[in-house]
């Protein structure tokens, strides 16, 4: 007993085996690098945008337009106003990725807000919160954007706010749900033992140890407003024309789909790429966090 | 060995006339294949149980001993592989047999009782399906007939008023219910071999006590073979014929009960018997003997003897040699040591001289402390009902008690987390019952620390394993400065022997005793008079065990802190306080010191747990075994007299179950809360005869 707890060569074992932090394992899981790829190359073309040597995404050919077949000029060809398809979907990619993560990470903070005192508190706490996020979710969500944004016009601004309205709750409802778990633990104990306030608590003994599964959230919530900023575009309700915009694109070219089905189908695949990427990298996480 | 013991070797002699082997395991070796890794949980495991046999599986968690009997139920999941020995059950070979003959086997020959009943059984069905399942399944009986066996059954298996409880759900019946009907499943299709894993590890004492006596008594009925899988070397030595000692995944002993317990020769062997505290001695007349080190993990094992880095006779050359085997050293006993004839059980540590607390500043004072918990409706929940004690300075005070006796509620009580509905608890003057933690004044918060149980959940997995050590420093005020809150830091990791390297890992790179061991330093780091334990040893491995508790004492001995400890281990309460309370359903039933509790002339209640005690000592003398009958009541529906009166085995009369027992004053120290006089009362002897001297 008047020895260390563990022999030395057993404690250098030890470190070795444990020295990766535990978020490495997701390159473990095959969904995990799928997914990572796809969203990585997406967020790539639209950092690289401005230096790809791409024809402007606004501007029009008007040569092309007769034919707007893919062509050494236009590799994806042009839309029926002559714009670059190739262009316009790269540029509609820097759009699509900084509004849905700015939407995201602020339907996190606000949700976050409302589920940890109404997970820590409990009581009347819990039932005002919760019922008020009861009646927001039980609203059908695309009405409730259609409503906020045909009122108040379309802005990046605007989609923001209907997102966090739209997912706040939900996001709420998971914290809360961890938090109730989290604070039966005796280490939430041993810290209102040696006199944490309750911010303190919240931010530093609970919040941590939501951190995975809100990243896993979060995660899946981009690609749902990623379809949700699609489904406003195609609504004629996303970013204000000529700003490129993957829903738009389909919308402006839905009417020649039997003609030029390219037109549409290119944006939808893209579409689809970039949310298919944001749901396998969120279930391979969670696989590969799973405790 | 006592006579129950004895009564089975004579139903192994019987049973033996077929003399056949029922269960015969050679070089099994169990990987498991992970994503990155593969882990081989048993190298090469050997050992068979013979017909009507009993055969005692002992070890620590992770030693392999569960994979061992899911490696015969052919239960490994998904990525548990069987990499290569053989099984053979009567004959036939288990590995590699189609899922046809597998399904032959499980159930009718070999069947299985898990440790947790509650999700052995399915809550949506009535025991009566359930239990019909199985002669409908495998002895293709008609469903009329079935029924009937499974009411005969649950007679056997001693479970009251049978026809109405084939009606029941497994949530309407208790934990020790729940396992007497997984037993009865078990036995429906008289099975050849039984494997029982844990098979009571959930329970309480005087629930699990019986539930021993009852596998013991069916064993005999029925001469099944077992296969007995515990941690519990009280038990085993109890139930079996034969004992296998496994470490990380290695038979590292075998041999009869009686000759390994009398000679153990392996010495982690020796070392598991040494380390667990037992009810003869206490603090004074024995101390601990903890096995320094950890199981290493399937991938740390060294070459050689896996024990090696935790044994002292440790001889380089002979001991890392790979080719280590078991050795057959007569008597059917058989050890994995090379130096086996060299091991002597360690001289017991020179006992450290404890004067008893000098009298008597009193540090904490509980009177009439009462706790109820307002339910829906009108239904209160006693938790705690006018519960008085008190602790003088230096002095620890063991709550004993089982599962909803109020004891962890009046813990918190105590600290703060949780409010007195009524009652004081004084500490220094003050009365602290209905302050809760966030507004007890600093002062006080410092002075009442708690040690929690769960070593899981004790740190914050986000946080290094220092970061709530230096967070009370820095809290309390004990030192200023980030130097000097390191010092402190490694100080107190100093005091609970770990390496000040730990300071920086994550929980989850702790084993469950050096997370305990942060808890006891995070504890102690806020200079407490009063120091709360719950439960501390609990959670954690026999060899572990020891080494926490006599940690905790020598920090307490030095810090002169008052302690509460809170358990429901007789044995460890005994070797550790000063005086005991024994609580039953939120009252006190009886407190003195632990000379006076542990001594003769006792609350018939505390007579029941002790008497419930196994001991793995072969030459103890036989103790005449309590049978309580039932289960504790529902704490909302208590009884009306006194708490103990619907099982209590002295019950004086109608008396006990209308009126509160009135407290009978045994001594100055000694109290009693029985209906009995105190000339009756003192007149049983002393469960241990003369005191047994010696050692184990």
């Amino acid at each position: 007993m008047a020895t260390l707890d563990i022999p030395d060569a057993v404690q250098v074992a030890r470190t070795k085996r444990q020295a990766r932090p535990d978020w490495m394992r997701i390159f473990y899981s095959r969904t995990a690098l799928v997914g990572l790829f796809l969203v990585t190359f997406w967020v790539a073309t639209a950092l690289l945008a401005p230096i790809l040597p791409l024809p402007s995404p606004t501007d029009s050919d008007a040569m092309a337009m007769g034919n707007p077949y893919p062509s050494a000029a236009h590799w994806l060809g042009t839309d029926i106003l002559g714009r670059d398809i190739l262009s316009r979907l790269i540029f509609g990619a820097r759009t699509v990725l900084s509004v849905a993560p700015l939407s995201v990470a602020v339907a996190m903070i606000v949700g976050i807000t409302m589920g940890m005192p109404a997970g820590y508190y409990g009581g009347w706490i819990d039932t005002v919160i919760s019922r008020f996020s009861d009646i927001i979710l039980a609203f059908p969500v695309l009405v409730i954007y259609v409503i906020l944004i045909a009122n108040i016009g379309p802005s990046v601004m605007n989609i923001v706010i209907a997102t966090t309205i739209a997912s706040a709750p939900g996001i709420g409802r998971i914290t809360r749900g961890l938090v109730l778990g989290l604070k039966e633990q005796e280490y939430i104990a041993a810290a209102r033992l040696r006199a944490e306030n309750t911010l303190y608590i919240m931010l530093v003994e609970l919040l941590p140890n939501c951190r995975s599964m809100l990243i896993v959230d979060a995660c899946l919530r981009i690609g749902y407003t990623i379809i949700t900023i699609g489904i406003l575009g195609f609504l004629g309700l996303g970013l204000p024309p000529p700003n490129p915009d993957w829903g738009g694109m389909v919308k402006e070219s839905v009417t020649v789909l039997n003609v030029w089905p390219l037109m549409s189908l290119i944006p939808s695949a893209a579409l689809v790429s970039l949310v298919l990427g944001f749901n396998l990298l969120a279930d391979g996480m969670r696989e590969a966090w799973k405790p | 060995m006592n006579l129950i013991v004895s009564n089975l070797k004579g139903a192994a002699m019987s049973g033996s006339s077929k003399s056949d082997t029922v269960l015969d395991i050679k070089d099994l070796r169990i990987e498991f294949h992970g994503k990155s890794e593969t882990v081989v949980a048993v190298p090469a495991l050997s050992f068979s149980v013979k017909a009507g046999e009993s055969y005692g599986l002992v070890g620590e968690s992770g030693c392999g001993k569960s994979t061992t009997a899911m490696a015969i139920m052919g239960y490994l999941g998904n990525t548990g592989v069987i990499a290569g020995g053989s099984i053979l059950f009567e004959g036939k070979e288990l590995i590699g047999a189609s899922a046809k003959e597998l399904r032959a086997i499980r159930g009718r020959q070999i069947a299985m009782v898990y440790q947790d009943p509650m999700s052995a059984l399915n809550p949506v069905k009535t025991i009566g399906s359930q239990l019909a399942e199985v002669p409908l399944l495998h002895l293709g009986a008609s469903r009329k007939d079935a029924m009937e066996m499974a009411a005969a059954m649950l007679g056997d298996v001693r479970l009251p008023d049978a026809g109405d409880m084939l009606k029941r759900y497994p949530h309407q019946l208790s934990g020790g219910q729940q396992q007497r009907v997984v037993i009865a499943m078990a036995l429906l299709a008289r099975p050849s071999l039984l494997l029982l894993d844990e098979p009571t590890t959930g329970l309480d004492v005087t629930v699990e006590a019986a539930v021993i006596d009852l596998i013991g008594e069916l064993r005999r009925r029925y001469s099944t073979s077992l296969l007995f899988i515990s941690h519990n070397l009280g038990l085993i030595a109890e139930t079996c014929d034969r004992v296998g000692i496994m470490y990380s995944g290695e038979m590292v002993e075998e041999g009869t009960t009686g000759d390994l317990f009398r000679k153990p020769r392996h010495p982690y062997t020796q070392g598991l018997i040494d380390c667990i505290p037992d009810i003869t001695h206490d603090k004074r007349s024995r101390s601990l003997a903890a096995i320094p080190g950890h199981i290493p993990l399937p991938q740390e094992r060294p070459t050689g003897c896996f024990f090696a880095p935790r044994c002292a006779g440790f001889t380089a050359g002979l001991c890392d040699r790979p080719d280590l085997e078991l050795e057959d050293i007569g008597a059917n006993h058989m050890v994995r040591c090379v130096r086996w004839r060299d091991m002597r059980r360690s001289q017991p540590a020179q006992l450290t001289q404890i004067g008893k607390a000098q009298a008597q500043t009193e540090a904490v004072a509980v009177s009439d402390l009462t706790k109820l918990y307002r339910l829906s409706g009108d239904k209160t929940l006693k938790a705690n009902e006018s519960v008085s004690f008190s602790a003088a300075k230096a002095e620890i005070v063991a709550l004993v008690g089982e599962s909803g006796c109020g004891k962890s509620t009046l813990a918190r009580i105590v600290t703060g987390l949780d409010r007195a509905t009524s009652g004081e608890v004084r500490i220094a003057g003050e009365n602290i019952a209905e302050i809760q933690a966030k507004d007890r004044p600093r002062h006080l918060l410092q002075s009442v620390q708690m040690i929690f149980q769960n070593p899981d959940s004790t740190l914050n997995p986000s946080h290094s394993a220092a970061f709530s050590i230096r967070r009370s420093i820095k809290k309390f005020g004990i030192r200023k400065g980030k130097v000097a809150i390191e010092e402190r830091v490694r100080e107190l990791l100093e005091m609970v022997r770990l390496s000040p390297t730990i300071a920086n890992r994550k929980p989850n790179q702790l084993s469950g005793g050096q997370k305990q061991r942060i808890a006891i330093a995070r504890a102690f780091a806020a200079d407490p008079s009063l120091i709360v334990a719950d439960e501390p040893v609990s959670a954690l491995d026999v060899s572990v065990q020891a080494a926490i508790v006599t940690l905790l004492l020598d920090i307490q001995r030095e810090k002169q802190s008052t302690m509460l400890f809170i358990s429901h281990d007789l044995a460890l309460v005994r070797h550790v306080a000063d005086k005991v309370v024994v609580m039953y359903l939120g009252k006190v039933m009886e407190q003195g010191t632990v000379e006076e509790v542990f001594g003769g002339g006792t609350h018939p209640y505390t007579e029941a747990l002790i008497s419930a005690i196994r001991s793995p000592n072969p030459d103890e003398k036989p103790r005449d075994r309590v049978h309580l009958t039932g289960d504790t009541p529902s704490p909302i529906n208590v009884p009306a007299g006194c708490r103990f009166a619907t099982r209590c085995h002295r019950k004086v009369g109608a008396v006990c179950d209308s009126v509160p027992p009135p407290l009978r004053k045994m001594s100055d120290t000694h109290d009693i809360a029985c209906h009995i006089e105190a000339a009756g009362l003192s007149a049983r002897p002393s469960p241990f005869g003369a005191f047994v001297q010696g050692r184990v």
